[in-house]
């Protein structure tokens, strides 16, 4: 198996097509939390 | 392996990364769900809407001359396709069987189901020689046939869903599933287990629910404006199909499978799965398998992988869903928002697949000449060209991103238009529909990353 620890910049470019996706389930998380503890209280 | 190129040339051109173009698909989906939000406040795709087509176009459409014309030119290609495959040159690109299978009926169809509707059941040759075989008998016997046996309710599409995973193997998985011989001995066995099948369960039932090609294109039809009911082709609204679509077991694992195989396509070009894929293989050879066998097991299991990681992710928003509320159980929301990936399908289909149809889709007129590939010429162009410059690189992208853009925008159209009639709270809809977001906005990421030309 090759994992190339040189040439950062194309694993940069795939990983920031899932950026979007990372930063929605982080806020869906949040928002989630949130609404428990509205509904907690 | 079919090994004729999907994607061609460099895009030099572009005024953006093109991993930009991912963040604002992204933003796109976003916009438009807070816009069906505040703009789509009931219900409007979910009951059927259909009218016929003015004067008597509809009935002559859907009349028995056009029916019977349609069925000898779907039997005929069949008969062609098995013909050229067994006594044709055993090349893949000079020979008439992998480009008809491949390219004109796998890919080809699929947008013409999508313009007008369910044609593929017109042309479909295992119905027309069901129907003709069960007419025949009746006449010979001149009595009513026995009942065939009751479809069992358990089975439902699982047998589509085998049906198009056997196809995507072949397709992707097997070495020598470009080879014409290879399928037409397929079509032969297909052929003969749908007849089995159709005996066993009668024609219209196995073609509604087991025979893998009916239900695959029935389903991309369902998107169209065109739909035939009671003998006469009429016209419903876009999408309209879809939330009519009874959910079947089988039918997440059909549509899974569906998205699975394009995915995995995609990433055999990536540089992870060229990196892992050897040493798999490797790992096979070193307990005994060929090397052709460890690299077909290989590809398998990445398959059937890409299968799973779809159903996986559609299961996360189905859970997500589930968790605000509402008392549905998993099992009924995968079942009610499964209607809803079939646009995605439809995307994934049409993005990675644009340039294939639109350059190798013309190896057709040649092959129209020359079926076989030994030098005949019955139409006089057996000596034509693939054009490939009828569009550029960048052009395609454009093309591949809008594909993508609108599919999971009409995804998120269906998804809402179901939530609300699903939910009696519009705040619980809406609030459900952030998981089946973070499902598009994930399958608009992983389409748009496998088409781009990111290496890693």
């Amino acid at each position: 198996m090759t994992f190339e620890i040189a040439h950062a910049g194309h694993w940069l470019t795939s990983i920031a097509y899932f950026v979007p996706v990372v930063a929605f389930l982080i806020w869906l998380g949040i928002t989630q939390i949130r609404e428990r503890r509205r509904e907690d209280r | 392996m079919f090994l004729i190129g999907h994607g061609l040339s460099v895009r030099s051109d572009l005024p953006i990364p093109e991993w930009l173009f991912g963040w604002a698909a992204a933003m796109v989906l976003v916009v438009s769900f807070v816009a069906l939000a505040a703009l789509w406040p009931e219900p409007r795709l979910q009951a059927p809407s259909w009218r016929p087509l003015p004067g008597e176009i509809g009935r002559v459409l859907a009349s028995r001359p056009v029916e019977i014309l349609c069925g000898a030119i779907g039997v005929f290609l069949l008969a062609l396709t098995i013909y050229a495959g067994l006594e044709g040159t055993q090349s893949t690109t000079a020979n008439f069987a992998p480009i008809f299978i491949y390219v004109i009926f796998w890919l080809g169809l699929v947008p013409v189901s999508v313009l007008f509707g369910d044609v593929f059941r017109a042309f479909n040759p295992w119905r027309v020689i069901g129907r003709a075989v069960a007419w025949m008998a009746r006449a010979v016997s001149r009595e009513e046939l026995p009942a065939p046996l009751e479809y069992p309710a358990w089975l439902g599409r699982w047998p589509a869903a085998a049906g198009i995973f056997c196809f995507a193997t072949i397709e992707l998985v097997a070495s020598n599933g470009d080879k014409p011989e290879t399928l037409a001995i397929a079509a032969l066995v297909y052929s003969a287990l749908s007849f089995v099948a159709m005996a066993l369960y009668g024609v219209e039932r196995w073609i509604e629910r087991g025979e893998a090609f009916s239900v695959y294109f029935n389903l991309f039809s369902r998107i169209s404006p065109i739909q035939t009911r009671d003998g006469e082709v009429g016209l419903r609204r876009p999408l309209s199909g879809l939330p009519q679509l009874e959910p079947l077991p089988g039918t997440v694992a059909l549509v899974a499978v569906m998205i699975g195989a394009v995915s995995f396509d995609g990433f055999t070009s990536k540089r992870p799965w060229n990196s892992i894929s050897p040493d798999i293989a490797q790992f096979f050879q070193d307990r005994g398998l060929s090397p052709e066998y460890a690299l077909e097991l290989t590809f398998l299991l990445g398959l059937i992988g890409g299968v799973l990681l779809v159903a996986g992710f559609y299961r996360l928003g189905v859970l997500g869903a589930k968790s605000v509320g509402g008392g549905f159980s998993a099992r009924r929301l995968a079942h009610e928002f499964v209607h809803a990936l079939v646009p995605i399908a439809l995307a994934y289909v049409a993005a990675h697949y644009f340039t294939l149809l639109l350059f190798q889709g013309q190896g057709i007129v040649y092959l129209a000449s020359d079926p076989l590939g030994e030098g005949s010429d019955i139409f006089g162009t057996a000596d034509t060209e693939i054009d490939y410059t009828l569009i550029g690189a960048d052009a395609t992208w454009y093309w591949q991103v809008g594909f993508v853009v609108a599919g999971h925008v009409a995804a998120l159209i269906l998804a809402h238009d179901r939530a609300l009639a699903l939910y009696n709270d519009p705040k619980l809809a809406v609030r459900s529909q952030y998981w089946m977001l973070a499902v598009m906005v994930g399958f608009t990421s992983l389409a748009l990353w496998l088409l781009s030309s990111a290496s890693v």
